[in-house]
């Protein structure tokens, strides 16, 4: 299931207990800063070999928002 | 006055930045001068900077009212902000007015959404040469400072402006930290020549960088490789950026293939890519490489800014004559500073370098003389170019855990040895906390026993061998 995959990406990034929900946004959610997005958005690439276009890292924004972006790339959860 | 701020054009933008503020040099003449005054000459200020020009008119006032700031990250962590205030017990802070609540006095002045706090602390003896100070490991919260002498920032800025060719006309991008030596010599470079500075606090990862510095029209921007790894995830060479003229680079090293990706997308684009190198104890960069090499000499960090001069030393602490060499890196200039501070007693200290500083770093230079670091001799790290203290990470860790604890590693990766199965995740967190740095920098290691040699002194050899 992607959804599961898509979890499994940001909990490695941010750990098991991170609290994935609508609250959980780009500098905002602990630990989330350019860093954490780039090894965020590396591995998403990675695991739905997809390539992200420059105005969706930057507009990523939020783990909610993020799924709409996946889903441009043709990745529905 | 400060880099004769006031015989720029008085109408002239000096500083703009995201919260909204348009200072001309005039204003900001005026202005600093103003703030500067309600602090007494001689006593020390800490300043929470920020990229915004409140943070930049409180730092050039207090200098010109011979008030001396340390100059800290608006985001530092409390209780490094504690320890450093009971270290040096500043009679002032200046303040963002959302970050009052870090610091405790009686506000007397405001300007800019920056505050200025009287504390309790009596006045203490300073050196008179004294002007800025700065920390050397600011994220692990080492309380050793740098002690900055008068004229050491104004000879940097006139040098690293004159090897840059800075004009008036530039639109210099500032997204690094004031408090950091770096981000503070793109700022003083460019007043220096009239420019204008556009300060920023927006993250090179979100759009409103990018529309940020499309609309003030930046012409040039100074990045740390971290920078650049985000530009280049960002595929930036795609992007238009038709005024973006140079990109200088410093505070750390850059791969060979980020070297040869940047120094061929300025040849391409008919820009400019201009790598430097530079420390907190020279104010900032020491050398630079001129564009036109960057395509010849792969991560050569150039040869020294004018008025510098570079050298190497041997082992034994001799010059090296060979033109083609390698050995520790020394540089002699006028901005070079005074020498460090540990405790409040050593800011009365003069001038212990007289001009020369020996960096630490190891490196070889071609038979054109320029420089390329090859290593580093003292017990430091650049992760993301923040520079990490092993010893004080270790302390950090010991202290908090009490347990004992080794670090080393890479400018990649800090590797923390530790004794103890359990606390490992804890570890990481406290220190990826601490350091404000992603826990994927930090690696945590359980061995048996932490190895020492006969005078109780981690043998870092012994302990890279206990996990292979």
């Amino acid at each position: 299931m992607n959804i599961e995959k898509y979890d499994k990406c940001f909990k490695e990034i941010f750990g098991d207990n991170a609290e994935l929900n609508e609250n959980f946004k780009f500098g905002a959610a602990p630990g989330w800063d350019s860093m954490a997005h780039m090894e965020l958005i590396a591995l998403l690439e990675d695991t739905f070999h997809i390539m992200l276009e420059a105005d969706d890292i930057l507009h990523y924004g939020s783990y909610e928002n993020g799924k709409l972006i996946m889903k441009k790339y043709g990745v529905e959860m | 006055m400060f880099l004769d701020l006031d015989k720029k054009k008085a109408d002239k933008l000096a500083v703009v930045d995201n919260a909204g503020h348009r200072i001309t040099y005039g204003e900001l003449a005026d202005l600093s001068i103003e703030i500067g005054k309600k602090a007494e000459s001689g006593s020390l200020v800490f300043c929470l900077c920020k990229n915004e020009a409140g943070s930049l008119a409180g730092y050039i006032g207090f200098i010109e009212n011979e008030v001396v700031p340390l100059t800290l990250s608006s985001k530092i962590d409390s209780e490094i902000l504690e320890d450093l205030s009971l270290t040096y017990m500043p009679q002032y802070y200046w303040v963002h007015e959302e970050s009052v609540s870090l610091v405790s006095g009686e506000i007397i002045f405001s300007a800019l959404g920056y505050v200025l706090l009287k504390t309790d602390n009596k006045r203490y003896p300073l050196n008179d040469r004294l002007q800025l100070l700065m920390t050397t490991s600011g994220s692990t919260g080492s309380p050793k400072l740098v002690r900055y002498k008068k004229g050491n920032l104004e000879a940097n800025a006139k040098n690293v402006a004159i090897a840059f060719g800075w004009t008036e006309e530039e639109r210099a991008i500032c997204d690094l930290g004031m408090q950091y030596t770096m981000g503070l010599n793109v700022i003083n470079t460019h007043l220096y020549v009239g420019a204008t500075v556009l300060l920023t606090t927006y993250n090179l990862m979100s759009s409103d960088f990018w529309d940020y510095i499309k609309k003030e029209r930046g012409t040039n921007f100074t990045g740390v490789p971290f920078s650049y790894d985000i530009f280049a995830r960002l595929r930036f060479e795609r992007m238009d950026l038709p005024d973006l003229y140079t990109l200088a680079e410093g505070g750390g090293k850059l791969t060979d293939k980020r070297y040869m990706e940047l120094s061929e997308y300025a040849r391409k684009n008919g820009k400019r890519f201009i790598p430097t190198f530079g420390t907190t104890e020279t104010s900032a960069r020491l050398s630079m490489l001129p564009a036109e090499l960057s395509s010849q000499k792969i991560g050569s960090i150039g040869r020294a800014i004018p008025e510098g001069e570079l050298f190497l030393i041997d082992d034994e602490g001799n010059i090296i004559d060979e033109m083609a060499a390698e050995g520790e890196m020394c540089y002699r200039g006028p901005n070079v500073t005074m020498g460090y501070a540990v405790c409040r007693e050593d800011l009365l200290k003069g001038d212990e370098w007289n001009g020369e500083f020996h960096t630490g770093d190891l490196a070889r230079r071609d038979e054109d003389g320029c420089y390329y670091i090859t290593g580093r001799k003292s017990r430091f790290l650049k992760l993301l170019s923040y520079r990490v203290g092993l010893d004080q990470s270790e302390r950090l860790i010991s202290e908090r855990f009490n347990i004992e604890c080794a670090c080393t590693g890479t400018d990649q990766r800090m590797d923390i040895y530790i004794t103890e199965e359990t606390l490992k995740d804890e570890v990481l967190l406290y220190i990826s906390e601490k350091t404000g740095l992603f826990k994927n920098l930090f690696k945590v290691f359980v061995v048996e026993k932490i190895p020492r040699n006969d005078s109780g002194k981690i043998s870092y050899k012994e302990l890279g061998k206990m996990i292979r």
